[in-house]
């Protein structure tokens, strides 16, 4: 009892905490800077990949000289801000509703937003399409049968048609999930006060309620019209047909040209990149401003405004616009993979199982669904295990580079997809990387884990600050090793985060498009680029029997995760 | 005496510009009580992660056991787990995930103890402190006391050189923080541990401990028994901070009546030459003592030792009275019985001890 077992040089557990920070930083620079570094350095090389560089201008002149580039940048603000305006003021009245009102049937409808928010958006796109087309559409057939209407009512293949169904497909779930538990959150005693202090209930919302949730609203606006920006998927289906481009769909044009211009895409992709970091630079400072603006109050509110007769409108609206926007195309998606010949009707025998029996009896499907599976799996694997790391690393205050690493982490949230993909594809090919990563199943896996940071690093961030120093350092001083510590105490604390954050990877690996689009070939096609391939090729049916199966994939996954997942990080919370 | 357990010599630590621990030293001898006492943010808390190894000090030299644990200086650092401390966190850090018994039962298994002994251990550990027939309980659904027992056997479950205890009572109610109190008292006695205590509360610090080292910005500001440095702080920070205290300001006269400081106006005080021979004649000195060692008496002539005083207010506080009064141009807090009763501007006198002034130089 009287000896020291060892002692061992200085700072033989910083040294190891420094090396795990040096290997996240250069992991992060080199799979997040690097492509970047590579987009914007390859828009200045004019001879195609894999031959010897020229650089010269020639790129961004020909970018900005045609029209085309600069109101594909021009259409993707104006979609976004569009839909944005209905999208805030119908989501801001649901969150309103549910979390401030005595409406019935509030956890049911946040229970239908969340369900839709994980519902893939591609396959809706689909149903629009079976619901809206001018000549097979539903609702066009069906109105052309009323009197004194010619010709199709609905186009959705226009602005106003791309706007519409992206109400329907991430709109306004997504920001309902953000603003109910915000709207939640204000304290009962600020309306509790003006209420006292005489005012109605029309003047507590708009004297009180709405200025005090300002801050929280702009931060969830703010944050939907950048992911507006990099919506790819509903312009690619109805915009692409008549011309309508946005900046995604521009590169993913100049990439499927003949040979390809892929120093035009990555110039306008360097544009893009330019005005987002300005975009970027400004709500980070807007956000500074208001991060301490923290609404708290006692408890939750326990008054609710009492809507009278109205709280039946209310619950009926909200459930009539879950119906329209979300069950009539899922329902439109079962039944167009159920007909013969989509549309017709009146034909002998309309209903066939024939395109599920193709589906699972075409090599190709599963190859597809091997390789969806497959990338899926490691993307949620790698993203366990990195960002367990990098947020474990961030949430100890022991780190040198705390803000850049946080940084680099957040980068993949601002650059879309397809820029990110465009950005490794040139890395991918101006590297030895080539031989396992380009067009293979890994090197899609490593773009969707990059995309996949922000979310991860903030959960398991989340997660480890919550957990606090305390429970680690115990064990240490109990006599465990760092390594015994981190299986027996931090592992198992965190497995309920971590089965979360895989799910969710699991599920988006699945369901994305824009980044694996440029990544592809035909060996390592997963299933959402077969979906992508059917439809151009004009075989709704099939697309919407593979669109419905991927989406029934990633419900049941999700469900499972609420069930399972949910309540066991409800307990540790405790 | 006995080779110390611990020698802390000279150790600093810095967090960036922050200067957390300045140059601290101090020495711990098996089966002491030892306190670290001061306000928040003043580096005591630093010091105890220093000792288990949780911070690596940036110069100086940590010794326990005659072994060298840490010493920069040297390229010497002993990471925690091979320090054999037992360490009670403020939080308790009771793992939610293990049951009781395998949250006591930790420092044994990850030093490889066999099941049979480490049984035996554990449930003694649990009836050292009083939670027998908790062993399967889960860690979470326990009061904040029993947590704070479980951290307590955790810590006592491997036979610890030193016991770290980083504020542990201060979670608790007040009742709970007494019992707990005695019994931690009760058992560092019984099983004769070695105990570095880390708290802000005075009182606590006074009823625990062997020693005290009442910490200020870093450094150790005096090291004493308690009684020594309630009676004879060193400064008026340490005699501040163990207690109210009341401060006049005086010169120092040396002549035929003895030792005697001037407070003004006629007020005086007569001390024993011979206590406070460091004082030069005229030298403007500070005169510290505390209120419950000052006597309030009726209006009068004044004797030996006592000042003029009027009441400026009474306030009732039940068991007790307390004046704020105004002499030698302060005001200033005592109290007295319930049965002393003087109204507000009432004239008085108050009565020093001599036995019980502090005469301090001014600080620099």
């Amino acid at each position: 009892m009287t000896t020291i077992a060892a002692t061992a040089p200085a700072g033989i557990r910083f040294t190891r905490f420094r090396r795990a920070e040096f290997g996240a930083l250069a992991f992060f620079a080199l799979v997040m800077g690097l492509p970047v570094a590579f987009l914007v350095i390859s828009s200045f090389n004019i001879a195609p990949p894999s031959k010897e560089a020229v650089y010269a201008l020639d790129n961004w002149t020909r970018a900005f000289s045609d029209p085309g580039t600069l109101s594909a940048l021009w259409m993707s603000f104006l979609i976004s801000i569009t839909h944005l305006v209905p999208g805030m003021i119908l989501s801001v009245a649901m969150a309103w509703l549910i979390a401030r009102t005595d409406m019935p049937g509030g956890t049911l409808i946040e229970f239908l937003c969340w369900f839709a928010y994980f519902v893939p958006d591609f396959p809706l796109v689909l149903a629009w399409i079976l619901l809206l087309d001018p000549n097979f559409g539903f609702l066009n057939t069906a109105a052309s049968a009323l009197p004194f209407v010619q010709g199709p009512v609905f186009n959705p293949y226009s602005f106003w048609g791309i706007v519409w169904v992206h109400l329907s497909t991430g709109g306004v779930w997504f920001k309902v999930m953000l603003l109910a538990p915000i709207f939640r959150r204000l304290g009962a005693t600020l309306e509790e006060a003006a209420r006292v202090s005489g005012a109605n209930n029309l003047t507590v919302i708009w004297r009180i309620t709405l200025p005090v949730m300002l801050p929280g609203v702009l931060a969830v606006a703010a944050l939907s019209f950048i992911r507006g920006l990099e919506s790819f998927n509903t312009e690619l289906l109805l915009g692409t047909p008549v011309g309508i481009y946005v900046y995604a769909t521009r590169i993913y044009d100049y990439t499927r040209h003949e040979p390809p211009a892929f120093g035009e895409a990555t110039a306008l992709g360097s544009v893009f990149l330019v005005v987002l970091a300005i975009l970027a630079y400004f709500y980070q400072r807007r956000l500074k401003g208001k991060k301490f603006t923290v609404v708290t109050g006692q408890g939750y509110s326990t008054l609710r405004v009492k809507l009278g007769k109205w709280k039946r409108v209310a619950c009926a609206g909200c459930l009539l616009y879950a119906a329209v926007m979300m069950l009539l195309p899922l329902g439109f998606l079962v039944l167009g993979s159920a007909m013969r010949r989509y549309g017709f009707f009146h034909i002998s025998a309309p209903f066939t199982v024939a395109h599920w029996q193709n589906m699972f009896t075409d090599p190709l499907f599963f190859l597809s669904l091997k390789n969806s599976l497959t990338i899926a799996a490691i993307t949620a694997v790698a993203g366990v295990a990195l960002y367990s790391t990098v947020g474990y690393l961030l949430a100890c205050k022991k780190l040198r580079s705390a803000p850049a690493l946080e940084m680099l982490t957040w980068l993949p949230w601002v650059v879309p997809g397809i820029l990110m993909s465009l950005g490794l594809l040139w890395m991918f090919l101006a590297t030895p990387l080539r031989t396992v990563l380009y067009g293979s199943v890994w090197g899609i896996a490593l773009a969707l884990t990059i995309k996949e940071s922000p979310v991860c690093t903030q959960a398991f961030k989340a997660a480890f600050l919550q957990l606090g120093g305390d429970l680690e350092e115990a064990a240490r001083v109990s006599g465990a090793s760092w390594s015994y510590t981190y299986r027996k105490i931090l592992v198992p604390l965190v497995a309920p985060v971590a089965a979360t954050v895989g799910l969710i990877s699991f599920g988006n690996a699945l369901t994305s498009i824009s980044t694996p689009v440029l990544l592809y070939s035909p060996r390592s096609r997963p299933l959402a680029l077969l979906l992508l391939e059917y439809s151009f090729s004009g075989e709704v049916e099939r697309a919407a029997a593979l669109g419905l199966l991927i989406t029934a994939i990633v419900s049941v996954i999700m469900l499972v995760g609420r069930r399972f997942v949910l309540p066991m990080t409800g307990n540790i919370s405790q | 005496m006995a080779k110390p357990v611990l020698e802390f010599l000279e150790v600093a630590k810095r967090y960036g510009d922050f200067n957390a621990v300045e140059r601290m030293s101090f020495t711990l001898s098996a089966g002491e009580f030892f306190t670290l006492l001061g306000p928040s943010g003043c580096g005591k808390t630093t010091t105890l992660r220093l000792v288990a190894g949780l911070e690596e000090p940036d110069a100086g030299e940590i010794i326990l056991n005659g072994a060298t644990i840490a010493s920069p200086r040297r390229g010497i650092f002993v990471p925690p787990d091979k320090r054999r401390m037992g360490m009670v966190f403020q939080s308790y850090a009771i793992w939610p995930h293990m049951t009781v018994f395998e949250n006591v039962a930790f420092p044994l298994r990850v030093r490889g103890e066999p099941a049979q002994p480490l049984r035996k251990k554990v449930l003694a550990a649990l009836e050292l402190v009083g939670l027998s027939g908790l062993e399967e309980r889960g860690a979470t659904n326990l009061s904040g006391g029993q947590q704070q027992r479980v951290a307590l056997a955790r810590a006592l479950a491997y036979t610890p050189t030193i016991l770290l205890l980083d504020e542990p009572l201060s979670n608790l109610d007040a009742k709970l923080r007494e019992q707990m109190r005695s019994e931690l008292r009760a058992l560092q006695r019984r099983l004769n541990l070695t105990v570095l205590y880390v708290t802000h509360d005075q009182s606590e610090a006074m009823t625990l401990s062997d020693r005290i080292a009442v910490v200020r910005q870093g450094r150790a500001e005096q090291i004493g028994s308690p009684v020594e440095i309630y009676e004879k702080p060193a400064s008026s920070f340490v005699g501040d901070f163990l207690g109210r205290t009341v401060v006049l300001e005086g010169s120092v006269r040396r002549g035929a009546g003895g030792f005697t400081i001037d407070l003004g106006g006629g007020d005086r005080l007569s001390l024993d030459e011979n206590n406070h021979a460091s004082f030069a004649e005229g030298e403007t000195i500070r005169v510290v003592c505390r209120p419950e060692d000052i006597r309030i008496l009726a209006g009068g002539a004044v004797g030996p030792n006592q000042v003029k005083a009027r009441v400026n207010e009474v306030a009732y506080l039940g068991d007790r009275l307390e004046y704020t009064v105004g002499a030698c141009g302060r005001t200033f807090v005592i109290f007295a019985g319930k049965y002393e009763r003087y109204p507000a501007g009432a004239d008085i006198r108050l009565a020093f001890d001599p036995a019980h002034l502090m005469l301090l130089k001014l600080d620099p």
